[in-house]
């Protein structure tokens, strides 16, 4: 028994210095997202932000939006749920991939990051600036990648979490009124049988609803229930080929309860929501030779979004919403390195399909088939210097052909320093609301949103039976939609004087055209108003981030980051700059706006900050605390002007502390507590998903401990 | 104690001089309507538009329907009894605005809407025409959010003028005179996005404008 004691001693000390060693951003650490192959993070060339496992965990996050949140550069907006804005580019441009396989089911082009659990993700890789021409569309400001565990390890493990806030009173106690309590339950499994490994991961998550709005019955966030499940199966096919497959199924169940306001009349709706969401994702790997690696991948995934509301004004009318969309996917890569090269090609054909009562019909089923073509080149030309260079072809059934390309050199003149740089191109294919949508509100005058694909044939028709009474010039311009387009350049820089403390930077620009926004088209003869989507606009963002980590003592770590960020729309700024565009004097007469006012594109904060401080002398034995600054951003353009300006309303910029820790009870069971929002900060108008101070208390429990395989 | 003394006479002082000021202002409506004129432009303040009187069987705020006329010649505020002369030169009733011509008076009166500041505008551009109402089809001055000197946003209930915006008015004699509208509620400051909605409905049509003649 002694002797036990001791080699469980002897092999947990082992697993906690190297956990210690992992939370360092270490060169050796692996990145697969960047380059569509595993490379040591010291040899990629474009800007890459790892999560590891360890981090997640103690930072407490059970959602993925609660873990990006904390990540210097990104932003979480909400409207359609929770968005990811980076590089100030809209959620819709950022590619979510689990696996490398993409998720769907985006509403007005927002994920909701709230329907994805963190459990059973072994690290998120996020690469900021273009990608498409690895991973297509969508790929605009970069990608984030959620790694899932790989199975292997005979374990298992469980947790289970109580939060509960309370906006009105700050500190929480459970049962008082208004009070917003969270529990969440996780079960993760891993077993081998044979030369079968499986890993299960099983999460449920229950979130109260709570109202934090004076004279208002909105419970913003929503009764939640959130269940996810995933598990991994893998197998070694002889010596020189493995199988893996991947089966993610997600379930949430939330209860609407909301107001709408428009003018000056509340509509008070309740109702379900119910999405379902599925992955399947089966992988071979072929080590052909000692240069050749194949890998085919299959991908199928379904998402299933229903939602019924009723009014409480209206009692007799309801508002019923089902949206599905599938996609199936193959995709061969082949990986061959030759000498100082490393080539690889793919070839892929996918078939999206949707169909929703947002749509002419709900029996109607659109589609849009792609078929693309990627290559990459990384050519390794000395000690010093690395060049990637990428292009993909994208051949959409529905739209014009998107190629892009990347090139990116990483030059290391010595251990201490090294610099990179990259150009790209990236795209967003048009998705089905911009090509089908079919939509005209009665509740607000009556006006209606067409898709491109439908737009003209309904509004000829309606032109032939005397209907339309007027038709804009922008009519004319709707024909075949294209993909929005963006050129992304960053220019970084590494320094690492010491192995304890190192610092990069990394600026940033992006150009985008052809952006596809709401225009009106005609007018019917009742004066209601017909939209459709056209590509009209052209913005920009440029700005630096940079990050450092310095490894204090054995146990403790100081880490921080900034952002800077400017933001505009090109057609606003070029009449802005030939004084077109007007503002007020403080007497509220109208004067020309000068440069310096302009504020550029809404919901972006120009500064961004944070510090995070991690204690840790043992594995589960922990402080984590986070402080989090975000400077104003634009909310509302409240002078008239269309533009957004220094006059406008503002959100304040506001600061945002996290503090967790961990303590082992016994040698299987980990305490673990923490606050969210420790400042209590509360914006009940332009932060409805962000309530109070939140505690919650976490209990984990291994019951075998991970040995090293 | 001397200071203080003499803080109170001077605070004293700064009460009648206020009462001075505000005295040669022709206060014709208790709802503090005014118009002032300073160099030759003419600054017309809460001048009510059809100001709420009530709600709509479907909760909708509505007005009495009665338009309130003014003479940009005389810069008065026009009797209803004279609707059908040329005294006057633009009526206002909510986001309805009417000059006198056509089909809603006897008079010579037109409108356009210049895309520029006040200032910028000291002559009638040569390419540009005179429209005239015909109600209730369309008005010289275009109604519609974005359409001609608004904007409206209905999640927050509130309407602003757009900056930039000048109307130019041809008046029911055929002068000719330039027109920004500064502002659209009472007190002349626009109520802000969380204000209650009581608020809003009870302030608003209250139109605040500058104008002057052009050649």
């Amino acid at each position: 028994m002694r002797h036990f004691l001791f080699l469980f001693v002897l092999v947990f000390s082992t697993v906690a210095s190297n956990a210690q060693l992992d939370s360092l951003r270490s060169m050796d650490e692996v990145v697969i997202t960047a380059t569509r192959q595993e490379r040591r993070l010291g040899n990629v060339a474009v800007p890459v932000t790892l999560i590891q496992r360890q981090q997640i965990q103690q930072a407490g996050s059970l959602r993925l939006r609660d873990i990006l949140q904390e990540q210097i550069g990104l932003f979480i907006t909400s409207g359609f749920g929770a968005g990811v804005q980076m590089q100030g580019l809209n959620p819709e441009h950022t590619l979510i991939l689990v696996d490398g396989q993409p998720l769907v089911g985006r509403t007005s082009g927002i994920l909701d990051l709230n329907r994805i659990a963190v459990a059973g993700i072994k690290r998120i890789e996020i690469v900021k600036g273009p990608s498409s021409s690895l991973y297509g569309s969508e790929a605009m400001a970069g990608v984030i990648n959620l790694i899932t565990e790989n199975p292997g390890k005979r374990s298992l493990d469980a947790s289970l979490r109580y939060g509960v806030g309370n906006p009105d009173q700050g500190w929480a106690l459970p049962f008082a009124s208004n009070s917003f309590q969270q529990l969440d339950l996780n079960l993760q499994a891993g077993y081998q049988l044979g030369k079968w490994k499986l890993r299960q991961s099983n999460d449920l998550l229950f979130s109260d609803g709570i109202s934090f709005r004076p004279f208002s019955t909105d419970r913003v966030p929503r009764p939640i229930r959130r269940l996810t499940h995933q598990t991994t199966i893998q197998r070694a096919l002889g010596s020189k080929a493995e199988f893996r497959l991947l089966f993610r199924a997600n379930q949430d169940r939330i209860q609407q309860e909301f107001s709408v306001r428009n003018n000056g009349q509340v509509i008070d709706s309740y109702g379900r929501e119910q999405n379902h969401e599925l992955n399947l994702q089966p992988t071979l790997t072929v080590r052909a030779t000692k240069n050749i690696q194949l890998h085919t991948r299959g991908y199928f995934t379904r998402y299933v979004g229903d939602q019924q509301l009723n009014f409480i004004q209206k009692p007799d009318s309801s508002y019923l919403d089902r949206f599905e969309q599938d996609l199936y996917r193959i995709e061969q890569q082949l990986d061959w390195t030759r000498g100082a090269s490393d080539l690889i090609v793919g070839l892929g054909y996918q078939s999206d399909q949707a169909r929703s009562t947002r749509y002419d019909a709900l029996s109607s089923r659109k589609q849009n088939r792609i078929a693309y073509a990627f290559a990459q080149w990384e050519w390794r030309l000395n000690a010093q210097w690395i060049s990637i260079a990428g292009v993909r072809y994208d051949d959409n059934q529905q739209f014009a052909a998107a190629l892009t390309p990347k090139w990116a050199i990483r030059f290391k003149p010595n251990d201490k320093w090294s610099f990179n740089a990259s150009v790209g191109q990236g795209f967003k294919a048009p998705d089905f609301r911009q090509l089908y949508l079919n939509f005209t509100n009665n509740a607000a005058g009556g006006y209606s949103v067409y898709g491109t694909q439908d737009a003209i044939r309904i509004i000829t028709e309606l032109d032939r039976i005397g209907q339309i009474a007027e038709l804009k010039p922008e009519f004319d311009r709707l024909t075949e939609l294209s993909p929005e387009f963006s050129t992304g350049i960053n220019l970084g820089a590494e320094y690492r004087p010491t192995q304890t403390f190192n610092i990069r930077v990394n600026g940033f620009r992006n150009d985008i055209r052809s952006l596809i926004d709401v225009r009106q088209v005609a007018t019917r003869i009742d004066g209601s108003q017909i939209f459709s989507y056209l590509n009209v606009k052209r913005a920009f963002t440029h700005g630096v981030e940079t990050e450092f980590r310095w490894q204090l003592k054995t146990s403790w770590q100081l880490s921080g980051g900034y952002q800077w960020l400017r933001t505009g729309d090109k057609d606003e700024w070029a009449r802005i700059k030939k004084g077109l565009e007007y503002t007020r004097s403080s007497d509220g007469t109208s004067r020309v706006m000068n440069k310096n006012e302009y504020v550029g594109l809404p919901n972006r904060s120009k500064h961004q900050a944070q510090f995070k401080l991690t204690y840790q002398p043992s594995e589960a034995r922990f402080i984590f605390l986070r402080c989090f600054y975000r400077s104003r951003w634009t909310v509302a353009n409240s002078n008239g002007n269309g533009v957004h300006d220094v006059q406008d309303e503002f959100a304040n910029g506001f600061f945002q502390v996290n503090l967790s820790g961990g303590l082992p009870l016994r040698k299987n069971l980990q305490l673990q507590a923490g606050i969210e929002n420790l400042l209590n900060y509360q914006d009940i108008s332009y932060l409805p998903n962000f309530p109070g101070r939140n505690i919650y208390v976490t209990l984990n429990y291994k019951l075998t401990p991970k040995l090293p395989n | 104690m001397n200071t203080k003394l003499t803080l109170l006479l001077l605070s004293s002082l700064f009460v009648f001089a206020a009462c001075e000021k505000d005295k040669p202002t022709p206060v014709v409506d208790q709802r503090a309507y005014s118009v002032s004129t300073s160099g030759n432009i003419v600054t017309v303040r809460n001048l009510p538009a059809d100001t709420i009187v009530g709600t709509t069987a479907q909760g909708q705020p509505i007005g009495a329907g009665r338009y309130s006329f003014f003479s940009l010649e005389t810069g008065q505020w026009i009797p209803n009894a004279d609707s059908n002369s040329t005294r006057w030169d633009l009526a206002f009733a909510g986001t309805f605005l009417r000059v006198n011509n056509a089909t809603s008076g006897p008079g010579g009166g037109g409108a356009f809407v210049y895309n520029g500041t006040f200032e910028s505008l000291t002559s009638v551009p040569t390419d540009s025409t005179f429209r005239v109402d015909n109600h209730p089809i369309s008005y010289a001055i275009t109604r519609g959010s974005g359409k001609s000197w608004y904007t409206y946003d209905g999640p927050t209930n509130l309407l602003t003028p757009i900056p930039g915006r000048t109307l130019v008015i041809r008046t029911a004699n055929g002068q000719k005179a330039k027109l920004e509208i500064l502002n659209y509620y009472r007190g002349g400051a626009t109520p802000s996005a969380a204000a209650a909605d009581s608020i809003k409905t009870r302030d608003q049509r209250f139109f605040h404008f500058r104008y002057s003649k052009i050649g």
